[in-house]
């Protein structure tokens, strides 16, 4: 390969260990100037460490890094900003009381004998927002617009620090259909304007969509750099996971019998702005059937789920659960009451991170009988129950029951969780992203689990943000907008595309079943308040 | 067989990780020992014939090179009590994820209500009366300290007040009201007229209700120690009991470690937050009965108001020194006590013994870096096994800080 300026960036050789782990195994990367590259891989395949190293935030173990073809050892992101390298994190890094333009000058401020000049800073921001096409309200204060404008005012910090390579940490998680839209322009704007930018994605259409290169990480390992206009998302795909691709699963019709979750007319509010992120739900989940609550992220999954636990209050509404009014009931009770809940942040909540895995297999049942005799912890039936459940949902760990689960992988520490959740006596699962930052292989594993529950008769409610899982573990897909059920669709019926636009609000259901389609309301999503 | 509830492997009732513990919070102690001399030596060049190496000698020995090394053993012990049960009412509240900084309030209205009973009650002459008056008072301080602690319990659970500032405040509130109380024309008998002092209450020695001593004072060359420290290491272990082997501690730690995810999992965290302010309450007042309520002990009750007892806040000294273990307290206490006891030695040497205090604030200080230390000793424990290829022990593996959620899974076993 040729060496030499032709490329703005060289990452060679990069690696990267991590206690127990090489996240990075002699990678290679090489940026042209002006173009739109890609970095495709699994959770967990090595993307944001190697951005991470690029933007000094990890130093590399072995390797070098290159700009215009001279080494640099970039030690923190105070020398990546030096070197006019940017990077939009995947959690923006904005000061949420600040006004956008405060956030974009902030560490970079213009000032005259201690007092801030925003005059010049704010012309520049102008200028750049023009150029681009970039929509942000610069007098706005953070926590009120919208996820897609804080990216774009990422998007602008970057830009306003003159950077020309441009780090985007996967960048489309959190945004609509048409905000997506808008970024690939604006990407696209900038790499004509000669940036180079790199843009870690696992999603495939992206990518085919936007980028000139791609390159492919799987498990640390540098698999290749391909041409996008010479390769399709299916080579992508047996690039990334090293095998073909079955993105179904096998799973025989339902067969639904009694109500086990009716939710009536609820309603939660947001106890901080006062807004109502659910509005009016009702739905039903019957026993033998997965419902399956799709949306883009920030659309009131997570405070229905949390209404429906018990985790946050009920504003107006009823909860039933067999035949039980649990609306107003302690978490405990819920608990009691046949609710498993997957949750949706598993370091948040589902574990006690610095409990071994024996005491988080019996966190919801320590007090019960089998575990306890007059408030003394029964130890060996909890070891011997932990055991088991070990060897059965195939938890991998350095100590058994001992281990401590903060030192576990995610994927472990999930089997903790969904182990913990199934093999308890239950008649309803909420499962909330059970898969999230999972491989492929655990990914299979947890839909086959899920699959298995509804056979025996469980209730399942499924949240998901990937409409993969959604369309392949579904009996029936609700579909939330704006906190609103917006549709109730047959998988079997619908298609992709469809669906995502009930999930932009594009097109609704009325309750008695007709489709509104609603193109004005899609447009207003673009940069309004979600 | 005692079973470790924290993880690792174990030697039969002692973890690794406890084995890191002592050996983080030792290595505390010799840097700071260690600052202590450094200080001793510079300051030796300003005053006349200071002696900073034997002060260090006296420093490690503590009472042992007092004039009467017995009798400053027995005090050593007696001093020690209440600090065990302030470590100990820090400790259970910080494992439940609270900072109890309102010991000194507690100890103080332990304090009063023991003293309520033992000074208003008159056993003199009647000993099986005053076993149980001192009983009482006991009981007393201990509900009079829990009744303290939940004031900043229910303030957090139900309006979600922060438990640093409300008992920063009820710390003051106690403080004045001790004297306030005693000031009380009805409790005029409980007031010293007899010694030419002003302002001090009669000790327990006047109306027999003091603690019982079992002949330990004269065996020890009529030191203060009496029967406390066997209360003291018996509420320690039941401590230890209740968090490591009980549904109830199982509760309270995981609402200390992670609130969320022991809400999630149906635990009243509201229910173990007042639960813990009780009973860390309950210990403050327990330290305070066991120090005044000895028959030599008097209180200045006038001057109360005025500065809170160091015994409370010592305590969150003793039970960050001892990790917040329960067993970890009684020698965390025993050790500030230790160093403390060669104060008055050091004078001999040429330093006042305020350097002793000032060493004790050293270890305190670096007590704060123990899980740095510990995560050192980790490290070092770590290479010594991997140098020896084929070791069957399992090893405690660094629990790096960063959970590495989004890893791949091929290195499981990290």
């Amino acid at each position: 390969m040729e060496q030499g300026p032709q490329y703005v960036i060289e990452m060679r050789d990069i690696v990267k260990d991590f206690p127990g782990i090489r996240a990075n195994d002699h990678i290679t990367l090489k940026l042209r100037k002006g173009e739109i590259h890609a970095l495709l891989g699994e959770n967990g395949a090595g993307k944001s460490t190697l951005m991470s190293v690029l933007f000094g935030m990890y130093q590399p173990d072995e390797g070098s890094i290159y700009k215009d073809g001279e080494k640099v050892i970039i030690r923190s992101p105070n020398d990546a900003t030096a070197l006019h390298i940017g990077m939009v994190h995947q959690h923006f890094k904005l000061v949420e009381c600040f006004t956008v333009l405060d956030n974009i000058i902030l560490g970079d401020e213009d000032s005259k004998g201690g007092w801030i000049k925003k005059k010049a800073s704010k012309k520049k921001c102008l200028d750049l927002m023009r150029k681009y096409g970039l929509d942000v309200s610069l007098d706005s204060l953070v926590s009120d617009i919208s996820v897609g404008m804080q990216q774009r005012a990422e998007i602008l910090k970057m830009l306003y620090r003159d950077n020309d390579i441009l780090i985007f940490d996967e960048p489309t998680a959190v945004l609509t259909p048409q905000e997506i839209e808008n970024l690939m322009k604006t990407m696209k704007a900038m790499a004509k304007e000669g940036k180079s930018i790199l843009f870690i994605s696992h999603k495939l259409n992206e990518i085919m969509e936007v980028s000139d290169t791609c390159t492919v990480l799987r498990k640390g390992k540098y698999i290749g750099t391909v041409a996008t206009k010479d390769t399709d998302a299916a080579k992508l795909a047996e690039m990334m996971v090293g095998h073909e691709v079955h993105f179904t699963v096998d799973k025989s019709p339902s067969k639904p019998k009694d109500v086990v979750l009716s939710v009536a007319d609820l309603c939660v509010k947001n106890p901080f702005s006062h807004k109502e992120t659910v509005k009016d739900v009702s739905f039903k989940v019957r026993a033998g059937e997965i419902v399956c609550i799709a949306g883009i992220e920030g659309n009131g999954q997570t405070e229905l789920v949390n209404a429906i636990t018990g985790l946050e209050p009920v504003k107006r509404g009823t909860i039933t659960l067999s035949g039980a009014d649990i609306t107003d009931k302690s978490i405990r009770e819920r608990i009691k009451g046949g609710m498993s809940h997957i949750p949706e942040d598993r370091q948040k909540y589902g574990l006690v991170l610095d409990y071994n895995i024996e005491q988080n297999f019996v966190i919801e049942q320590y007090r019960e009988e089998k575990f306890a005799k007059r408030g003394w912890i029964k130890f060996s039936a909890r070891k011997a129950y932990s055991d088991e459940l070990i060897s059965r949902y195939d938890v991998r760990s350095s100590q058994g029951s001992r281990t401590i689960t903060r030192s576990m992988s995610g994927g472990n520490q999930q089997k903790v969780i969904v182990g913990r959740e199934l093999d308890k006596e239950h008649s309803l699962l909420i499962a909330v992203q059970p898969t999230r930052g999972l491989d492929v292989g655990a990914v299979e594993d947890i839909h086959k689990k899920i699959i298995a529950d509804r056979d025996a008769g469980r209730a399942v409610l499924l949240v998901s943000l990937e409409i993969d899982e959604v369309m392949n573990l579904a009996d029936r897909i609700l579909v939330i907008y704006e906190g609103e059920i917006v549709g109730s669709l047959d998988p079997k019926k619908v298609t992709i595309p469809e669906l995502g636009l009930y999930m932009a609000g594009a097109k609704r259901m009325t309750i008695n079943g007709d489709i509104i389609t609603n193109s004005k309301k899609s447009s207003r999503s673009l940069g309004g308040d979600r | 067989m005692s079973q470790s509830l924290i993880n690792k492997k174990r030697f039969g009732f002692i973890s690794f990780d406890s084995v890191r513990s002592f050996g983080a919070s030792l290595i505390c102690i010799l840097i700071g020992l260690l600052i202590g001399f450094l200080i001793m030596l510079f300051s030796s060049f300003s005053i006349d014939g200071a002696d900073p190496i034997s002060g260090l000698a006296y420093l490690f020995s503590g009472p042992f090179t007092a004039l009467d090394p017995l009798q400053d053993f027995g005090n050593m012990i007696f001093y020690t009590v209440p600090l065990i049960f302030t470590s100990l009412s820090v400790a259970i509240a910080y494992k439940t994820g609270l900072f109890n900084i309102g010991a000194p309030g507690q100890f103080l209205m332990g304090t009063m209500a023991g003293l309520l009973i033992a000074l208003g009650i008159n056993s003199v002459g009647n000993p099986v009366q005053g076993v149980f008056v001192w009983i009482l008072a006991i009981v007393a301080g201990g509900v009079a300290g829990m009744l303290w602690g939940l004031i900043p319990g229910f303030l957090k659970v139900f309006f979600g007040i922060n438990e640093v500032i409300v008992t920063i405040m009820t710390n003051w509130i106690a403080a004045n009201v001790f004297t306030w109380v005693f000031s009380l024309d009805g409790l005029k008998g409980m007031v010293n007229t007899a010694s030419g002092k002003t302002g001090y209450l009669i000790t327990t020695s006047l109306t027999g209700n003091s603690t019982p001593d079992l002949g330990l004072g004269a065996l020890t060359h009529n030191s203060y120690l009496d029967i406390g420290i066997f209360l003291a290491i018996i509420v320690a272990v039941l401590i230890w009991l209740l968090l490591n082997k009980t549904t109830i501690g199982f509760s309270m730690r995981a609402c200390g470690l992670n609130k969320f995810s022991a809400r999630y999992a149906g635990i009243n965290d509201k229910w173990n937050i007042v639960l813990a302010m009780a009973i860390a309450g309950a210990l403050a007042g327990f330290a305070g009965v066991s120090y005044y309520l000895h028959a030599g002990i008097e209180i200045q009750y006038q001057s109360v108001y005025q500065k809170l007892p160091d015994y409370g806040f010592s305590g969150i000294a003793g039970a960050f020194l001892a990790n917040c273990n329960p067993i970890g307290c009684i020698f965390a206490a025993l050790f500030i006590r230790y160093i403390n006891a060669s104060g008055t030695n050091l004078v001999s040497v040429g330093y006042n013994r305020y350097f002793a205090d000032i060493i004790i604030a050293v270890i305190i200080y670096l007590a704060g870096f123990t899980s740095f230390f510990k995560n050192l000793l980790k490290i070092h424990h770590k290479n010594s096994v991997n140098s020896q290829p084929g070791g069957k022990a399992k090893v405690p593996l660094p629990d790096d800080s960063k959970p590495e959620t989004e890893k791949p899974q091929k290195g499981e076993i990290r």
